[in-house]
């Protein structure tokens, strides 16, 4: 599809895309070197430890490094949709395509096929980084079991699903560092805080990070013990709800509104 | 041909009635000037045409149909805007690359549009270092990609220079009398646009005050015509007696109202006076247009 392809040509002409490529990698690699570099010490007092780096355990928790960096993904979606209005580019994208859910519909798809790019990015990192330090201690490398193909998959697909929730986050608040700015807080402060209380575990597992947790299985230990997560098949749906969700907000807020 | 039909619009924002119940069309092969004071309206009314506002009331047809409703825009309609805008850092080139991606238009349209809007030795280079002169010639190069027979323009001049204002008037006219397309361009300011128009569309506060050709707004009646003289006293009789009334503003100078300049050309040679300057008056467009928009 053309506007598709001139979604990705906008993205793809600029800078933006590969400072957040950097960044992303960057953050999965200093997750990924504090799960190697831990790897087998021991807590203090008894406190478990991380698992050793031959053990399945380990590789289970050092494949999901690339889902710590959706907020890149997001901010990556938000800024597709704002810079549109913020460099006012939006009065040229509607003048070539006047059927303005057309447009909306391009760039979800763009920024579906971007979010899968960098989700396979992360996981290549992470390869990079597994494969070797598992052969070097001594252990197996699975790739095939141990629930690892389900965990890559959980990776990719909360890479894809963050890039929409910036796209339609970016559509409702317009206002780039507003849209940031908002996407911060609530990734750092409430996902956070909703993860970690076990109080409000059970709207938390609700959000978008706690459903793409149970994608990823991840077991959080916030030191309140185990969290409470949705099954792996409710966590996908929920995700793809909030992804629709996203989506129509989008096309909603952007379909009548006047641009003057 | 009706390329622009616009038919009883109104729109509202809040409670200003930013359009108020205007009409009027704009013809294949001539360029239609679009004149009001600022926030007369003229913006939004092109905003409501090109599909970006949702009038209240009434239509806004381009070749027939909504613009939202055209099948390859981009061909039909070109646009320039006054906010339209560039990412910094994005280059010229791929600029239109992206517009003719989404258009369904081939890549080499770019090059041969930086071409045509002479920013060639541009092309490469971020918009971010672009002046403003060099933005409104993208802006026409945007505008131009799909050889529309439609050309929309909300301010084109502002930025460019008096030679950029000069190339912009021939490459309008040279548009619309020898390829036939519809001009509709707007503007603050009357005289910018004297040049260049063959009809005029003025509004003012959201209501349309004029509607016709550049001649009707002027008006044939009383242009007068002034005449330099060293000897200017011994043409008044003769004048007169042709049905003239002739004021004498200074010294040397008459000038003759109710006969045409070859009537004052006549008495010239008939009392066989010296004369070092005869003219036919300009009417000041300036001023028809203050008067017509002024607060009432
Ligand atoms: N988005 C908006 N919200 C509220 N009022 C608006 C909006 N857009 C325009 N207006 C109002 O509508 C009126 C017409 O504005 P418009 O921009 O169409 O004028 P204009 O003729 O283009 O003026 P200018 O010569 O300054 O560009 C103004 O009073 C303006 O304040
Ligand atoms: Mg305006």
């Amino acid at each position: 599809m053309a506007l598709v392809r001139s979604e990705l040509q906008k993205l793809f002409t600029t800078r933006l895309w590969w400072i957040m490529l950097i960044v992303m990698l960057l953050f999965t690699g200093l997750n990924l070197g504090f799960l190697i570099g831990f790897a087998g010490v021991e807590g203090t007092q008894g406190a478990p430890g991380l698992p050793g780096r031959e053990t399945l355990a380990f590789q289970q928790s050092a494949w999901t490094a690339g889902a710590g960096s959706s907020i890149f993904v997001m901010v990556l979606g938000i800024i597709m949709m704002t810079s549109e209005y913020r460099y006012q580019t939006i009065t040229t994208t509607f003048l070539a395509t006047p059927r303005r859910s057309r447009v909306v519909t391009a760039k979800l798809v763009a920024g579906l096929l971007v979010g899968l790019l960098f989700g396979v990015a992360a996981l290549l990192l992470t390869a990079a980084a597994v494969i070797p330090s598992v052969l070097i201690a001594g252990g197996e490398v699975a790739l095939l079991d141990g629930g690892i193909p389900r965990i890559m998959l959980g990776v990719v697909a909360t890479s894809a699903l963050y890039t929409l929730f910036g796209i339609g986050l970016g559509a409702l608040v317009r206002n780039q560092i507003a849209a940031v700015v908002g996407a911060i807080v609530w990734v750092f402060v409430v996902e956070s805080l909703l993860a970690a209380v076990p109080a409000l575990q059970t709207v938390g597992k609700f959000t978008p990070s706690g459903a793409a947790r149970s994608l990823i299985a991840v077991q959080i230990d916030s030191g309140f013990g185990q969290a409470d997560l949705l099954p792996s098949w409710a966590g996908a749906s929920v995700l793809v709800a909030y992804a629709l969700i996203f989506a129509l907000i989008a096309s909603l807020t952007t379909v009548r509104r006047d641009i003057t | 041909m009706t390329a622009i039909e616009i038919r009883n619009l109104s729109k509202t924002f809040g409670p200003v009635r930013a359009v108020d119940d205007v009409s009027f069309s704009v013809e294949s092969g001539t360029v239609t000037g679009y004149l009001g004071p600022n926030g007369a309206g003229k913006t939004t009314t092109l905003h409501c045409l090109l599909g970006l506002v949702t009038a209240d009331g009434g239509t806004a047809l381009v070749n027939g149909r909504p613009y939202s409703a055209l099948e390859r825009p981009l061909a039909e309609v070109g646009a320039v805007l006054e906010a339209t805008s560039f990412h910094p850092g994005r280059t010229a080139r791929d600029h239109l690359r992206v517009i003719c991606t989404a258009a369904g238009l081939p890549a080499s349209r770019a090059d041969e549009a930086l071409e045509q809007v002479g920013l060639a030795g541009s092309a490469g280079k971020r918009v971010a270092g672009f002046s403003l002169g060099m933005r409104q010639r993208l802006a026409l190069g945007t505008a131009t990609l799909g050889h529309p027979r439609v050309l929309i323009l909300d301010e084109p001049a502002n930025g460019l220079d008096p030679a950029g204002i000069e190339w912009l008037r021939g490459f309008l006219r040279t548009l619309a009398h020898e390829q036939g397309v519809a001009v509709l361009v707007s503007s603050h300011v009357l005289s910018e646009v004297q040049q260049t128009v063959d009809n005029v569309v003025i509004i003012a506060r959201g209501r349309l005050v004029h509607q016709g050709s550049l001649e009707e707004l002027t008006g044939n009646g009383d242009r007068p015509v002034r005449v330099h003289a060293a000897d200017a006293a011994r043409l008044v009789p003769a004048l007169e007696a042709r049905g003239a009334r002739v004021e004498r503003p200074a010294d040397g100078v008459l000038r003759v109202h109710g006969v045409g300049a070859e009537a004052v050309g006549q008495a010239v040679l008939d009392e066989g006076v010296l004369v070092t300057e005869l003219v036919r008056e300009r009417s000041d467009l300036q001023e028809i247009f203050m008067e017509l928009t002024r607060e009432k």
